[in-house]
This record gives C-alpha cells, sequence and structure tokens, in this order.
C-alpha cells in the first residue's frame, strides 16, 4: 500500500511514491512476460516445427538481451514514469516520444486483453456445459476492473502480489520440469520421437524466419521494467539489476519450457494448443500436475495483466503531464499516490476489447506495437552514445560491446518485421498508418500546447552537436 | 462453481468499479486540479542523483 | 530565442483531443478486425480416409495425440494438414517496406525539428 500517512494532511505537492526495491522491478518485468510461456511462444512452432521455436527462443532471447542492457543503461540514467517514453523525449525528440508513450499503451493494453482472453479461455475449458458467454465476459470484467482496483490502492501492494503470483507460476515450470525425470530421456519425456529429422523444420528456414513473429512472446515486456523508475527507491540500481535477473529468469525458463513441451507434444498439436504447459501436465497423466499448471497458468495471465494496467498507466500519465495529452491525466492520488486517472481511463478500452477481440488478434497488436518500439531502441542508444559520450553524465548502468547489441537488435527488428509480414502484413501496414495518422496530429496540431523547455528535465549538460 | 465464479466476477466488478468512481469523485471534489496534477517529472532526480563524474 | 508561451486550452477542446485520440485507437483496432484482415494464407490439404501413417506420425506420436483426446487419425487431421503458404507477394511487401521507412523517417526528422527547439529554449535561451 502506498504512504498513506504523510499525504493526509492537505499536501501542496503530490507525486508517485518511491517504496520499490529490485525485487518488485523483477516481478514487473517477470510477471508480464512469464505468461508468455504458458501461451503463445507455441505458435512459432505452428510456423516453423519445434526446433524452429527452439532456435527462435535462443535468437529472440538474444534480441532482448540487448533490449534489456541497452534500456538498463538509458534506464538507470533517465529514471522517469513513463520508461521509454522519457528516454525518447531526452535523446530522439517530443514526436518520437509521444510515439513511443503510444506504442508502450497499446502494447501493454493489448497484452492485458489478452491474459484476460486467457483467463477466461482457460477456465471455459475446464468448465463445460452451462459456461455462457456471459460467464466467460464475467470472468474477463472480473480480472480486468479487480486488477485496476489494485493498482488503484497503491503500487506496492499490487508489485507484492505480482512478486508471489510470479515466483508460483515459475516455480511450477520448474516443478513441471523436474517432475518429469528430465535426466532420463524415454521414462516421460521422449524428444527423440517427437522430434525427428523428418520433421524438426517443415518448412524449412522460411518458417524459422516467419515464427520470430511469436518469438517475440516468450519475452514481450521486460522492458516494461522502466515503468516503475519513479517508484523505486534506487532507479539507478535496482532498474538494471531487476532487469538482467528478470531476463536470465527468462531464458532459463523458456528453455526448460521448450525441453518439456518439445519431448511431449508432436509440432502439429504443440502450434495448435493455446495451453502448451498445461498439455505438458496432463500429458504426464499426473493430475496433481495437470492442476498445478492449470492454476499456474491463470496466475501467470493474472500476473501480466496485473503488471500491464501499471505500466500503461504510468505511460499515459506521463503524456498528460507534459501536456502532450491534456493534463487532467497526470493527477496523482494524493492518498494511494498512483496514476488513479490513467488507471480508471483504461478499464474501459481495455474491457471494450477483452470483449470484440479475441486471443491471436489481441497478442498481434502487442506484438506489433513492439517491435516498433525495439527499432525505436536501437536507433535510441546510439544517439544517447553520441549526445552524452561516456564520461560526460553519470550512468547507473553502462552496457559492454556497444554499438553491438544495437547493431544485432535492429538486425532482428528488420527479420521480425519480415516474419510479421508474412501472415499480417496488412495489419502491420494498417497500423504504422495509425501512427503516421497520430504523428501528424501531434505534429502539426497537438504540439502547440507543449511547453518546449521544460520538457527537458534531466540535469544534464548540453547534448553535444546542438 | 465456475459459473458461480463468472457470477462473482461481475459483483465484484462492478463493486470495485463503482468504489473507485466514488474515490475518484471524493478525491477530485477534496483537492485542486492544482496540487492534483503537481508532479513533475524529474524532481528525483535533482534530489537524489547528481550527475557530477 | 524566445521563451514559447502555448496557448491554455480550453475543457472543451480537452475532450476533443481525448475523443479523438480514443476514436483513433478504436479505429487501428477494430478496422482490421473487421475487415478480416488479420489472416494468415494457410490451407488445409485434405487427404481421404486418413491414417496416421499418411498424416506422418509416428507411433509414439501417435500415442500422444490419443493421450490429448484424439481418438482417431480423422480427429486430428484437419490440425496436421492445415500448412502454411509463404510464397511473398512482392507488391504488398514493398508497400509495407515503403510505409514503414517513410514513418520513421518523417518521425526522426520532424523530432529532430522539435528537438533543437526544445535544447536552444532550455540551454541557449537562458
Amino acid at each position: 500500500m502506498a504512504n498513506t500517512a504523510s499525504a493526509a494532511s492537505a499536501p501542496q505537492k503530490v507525486s508517485l511514491s518511491r517504496v520499490l526495491g529490485p525485487a518488485h522491478v523483477w516481478a514487473l518485468g517477470v510477471g508480464i512476460v512469464l505468461v508468455g510461456e504458458y501461451t503463445g511462444w507455441n505458435f512459432a512452432a505452428d510456423k516453423g516445427g519445434t526446433l524452429a521455436a527452439l532456435i527462435i527462443c535462443w535468437t529472440i532471447g538474444l534480441l532482448y538481451t540487448s533490449v534489456a542492457m541497452i534500456d538498463s543503461e538509458v534506464t538507470s540514467t533517465v529514471a522517469a514514469a513513463g520508461g521509454q517514453y522519457a528516454q525518447a523525449k531526452h535523446i530522439v525528440g517530443p514526436l518520437m516520444a509521444f510515439n513511443v508513450a503510444l506504442y508502450l499503451v497499446f502494447a501493454y493494453t493489448m497484452l492485458e486483453v489478452s491474459n484476460a482472453i486467457l483467463i477466461a479461455d482457460t477456465i471455459k475449458s475446464y468448465a463445460g456445459e452451462g459456461f455462457e458467454s456471459w460467464h466467460y465476459e464475467g470472468i474477463i470484467a472480473g480480472v480486468i476492473v479487480t486488477l485496476a482496483a489494485l493498482n488503484y490502492r497503491g503500487v506496492l501492494m499490487t508489485l507484492n502480489v505480482n512478486f508471489v503470483i510470479t515466483a508460483v507460476a515459475y516455480l511450477a515450470i520448474i516443478v513441471l520440469f523436474f517432475s518429469v525425470q528430465p535426466w532420463s530421456q524415454g521414462t516421460v519425456l521422449r524428444l527423440g520421437e517427437m522430434v525427428t529429422p523428418d520433421n524438426a523444420l517443415p518448412y524449412g528456414w522460411i518458417g524459422v524466419i516467419a515464427g520470430f513473429h511469436w518469438g517475440i512472446w516468450y519475452y514481450l515486456g521486460i522492458e516494461g521494467t522502466t515503468q516503475a523508475a519513479e517508484e523505486v527507491r534506487s532507479p539507478a540500481r535496482s532498474l538494471p539489476y531487476g532487469t538482467m535477473a528478470g531476463m536470465i529468469t527468462l531464458l532459463v525458463g523458456a528453455s526448460l519450457t521448450w525441453y518439456v513441451c518439445a519431448s511431449l507434444m508432436p509440432w502439429q498439436y504443440l502450434g495448435y494448443t493455446y495451453y502448451p504447459l498445461l498439455d505438458a501436465g496432463k500429458l504426464t497423466g499426473s493430475k496433481t500436475l495437470e492442476y498445478m499448471m492449470f492454476i499456474a497458468t491463470i496466475l501467470a495471465a493474472l500476473a501480466s495483466a496485473n503488471g500491464c494496467i501499471n505500466d500503461a498507466a504510468r505511460a499515459w500519465f506521463s503524456l498528460g503531464r507534459d501536456r502532450y495529452l491534456p493534463t487532467w491525466f497526470s493527477a496523482v492520488h494524493p492518498k494511494y499516490r498512483t496514476p488513479y486517472r490513467s488507471i480508471l481511463f483504461l478499464v474501459p478500452i481495455a474491457l471494450a476489447f477483452a470483449f470484440i477481440a479475441n486471443l491471436g488478434q489481441a497478442i498481434t497488436f502487442s506484438i506489433l506495437s513492439g517491435v516498433l518500439h525495439y527499432t525505436f531502441m536501437s536507433v535510441n542508444i546510439v544517439m544517447f552514445r553520441n549526445k552524452w559520450p561516456l564520461g560526460s553524465i553519470r550512468r547507473g548502468y553502462t552496457h559492454p560491446f556497444h554499438p553491438l547489441p544495437a547493431i544485432v537488435l535492429f538486425i532482428l527488428c528488420v527479420v521480425t518485421f519480415f516474419a510479421i509480414f508474412l501472415g499480417y502484413g496488412a495489419q502491420l501496414t494498417a497500423m504504422v498508418v495509425f501512427y503516421i495518422v497520430m504523428s501528424l496530429w501531434f505534429h502539426f496540431y497537438r504540439y502547440r500546447y507543449v511547453r518546449r523547455g521544460e520538457q527537458f528535465t534531466m540535469p544534464w549538460p548540453k547534448p553535444r552537436g546542438y | 462453481m465456475w459459473t458461480t465464479l463468472a457470477n462473482a466476477g461481475w459483483a465484484i466488478s462492478a463493486v470495485l468499479l463503482l468504489w473507485m468512481l466514488y474515490d475518484w469523485f471524493r478525491t477530485d471534489s477534496t483537492y485542486s486540479e492544482d496540487v492534483l496534477t503537481s508532479s513533475r517529472e524529474g524532481e528525483i532526480e535533482a534530489v537524489s542523483e547528481k550527475h557530477k563524474i | 530565442m524566445a521563451k514559447y508561451n502555448p496557448p491554455e486550452q480550453s475543457r472543451a477542446l480537452q475532450w476533443i483531443d481525448i475523443i479523438f485520440v480514443v476514436a483513433a485507437i478504436f479505429l487501428a483496432l477494430w478496422l482490421p478486425l473487421q475487415a478480416g484482415w488479420a489472416g494468415v494464407s494457410r490451407a488445409i490439404q485434405k487427404i481421404d480416409n486418413p491414417t496416421w501413417e499418411a498424416l506422418g506420425q509416428t507411433p509414439a506420436q501417435v500415442e500422444q495425440w490419443v493421450k490429448l483426446g484424439f481418438a482417431d487419425a480423422a480427429a486430428a487431421h484437419d490440425i496436421i494438414q492445415n500448412k502454411f503458404d509463404y510464397s511473398i507477394d512482392w507488391t504488398q511487401l514493398v508497400i509495407m517496406a515503403v510505409v514503414i521507412i517513410g514513418y520513421f523517417v518523417f518521425l526522426f526528422k520532424a523530432s529532430d525539428k522539435e528537438y533543437r527547439e526544445v535544447i536552444d529554449e532550455k540551454f541557449n535561451g537562458k
């Protein structure tokens, strides 16, 4: 719960409360992402086969390691709510920042929607007869509104809850892994018989590339840790630490998940199911494991939706604070110290989409915004190093091998755009047209309400070259 | 059991939504808009992070 | 350079901005759903009277299918034979590339123009 005592007696100024530690950063990052292991990543197998899913798991892992490294450096220096939005504003410019904030709000709101749908789908698949669409929607509404209320009440409680449910969902993967005796193939697991030379890459290498689209889902959202920047006690230390720990957790989790699922299911089924880990639990024949994975699927989706509400609201809130959107959104609750108007504003939008979209569509929207966002990040870090070379400002963390991670990230983003084209090209184009319209609107109209010099809030020297 | 849970989902979301709307209304009428929107980016930077080498 | 003082925005205009943004978001997300663009070119390559062998499943794989509730090959047929078509539509690819590249070029150019004003006011104006 937020710090309530000091705020109770008519404050002059309110701000978000700084109460979080590295564990909360981890819970926010991993919490948002972990659901990807429970659903979504396996569609990469649909597109290219089981082996493709593993290749993608590690290649996209490289993409996200670059994201985490780059992000840690910039965020440990630009510590503000809105995360990459504030980074873009200080490094690239206002219009870029506006777009980045929209990517964030889109990616997280659609991810929240996917999670609510996933929970409802999971419950529906176990509920049997008598479970009407009224009930289905009741689950969706219950999830979205309850988590919004939790977020409304304070960030500390929100992320404490996230820590617990994320840890349980992660432990479930570990327990499943050890209970299928991974050291002795043939007992339960039969990798060699599920993945044969004939079916490992059924579409060849084009299938591997096409699968990149869903491979994003293994890790999408880990960059959300930066949204907490204004609420952690020591951003320069906690953010890099929490983000990197989160990335390692996820790489391990993703590999274990692949190993168990690939050893239990024919690839066609793996690419078809919405619940690869739950099905893996089922295939062990143990009811205990099956129910454990059932509960863990729901917990992972809850943790993800919870973190998404937190992040989307922070991004929306920062837009209001800089007058990119009406200042009305930049209100902070004097008692709970949360961006309460932004949280509330996004609830009906999330509900509306949860009722009209299906899981695959919602996930695709989220992925599209994510990839646009990562493309920005690869350019952003190069500009950051050029405008403020090492030594000109204090960085909480300096990532190694620059500019290699930026180049890797950029190339992988281009490949992913191509992968999305193989299947969702029209949707991607439509989405970019939306961003173009919004950019024109912002650049030629909305920007007149923005104070110029005040947007630059960091106590840095003048950037080089200006 | 699941249908009960789903009905509870509707009930809980209605209650919480009403509570949030009530709290929102109460907050907005108790505090002035200037106080509510007084948060500024970069304030923590000025306090805690000194960008000196 | 003179400090830029933005005009105050009236309540009504603030509401119009909010409504515009929300409408644009809904349109962008909803239109592709309605128009049915969110589709992948894939088709079921039908095999008449399928057997597990015809579908290319080994005995170990068949065992798992059965455990998953697919009693015979016919039940799993639609899943197994639902194949992707990865042939590339070059016109569409070019359109997409132009739109994305154009978007990013505009984004960085316009941002840079705005950014120079910000830096001028912050560092040179005083």
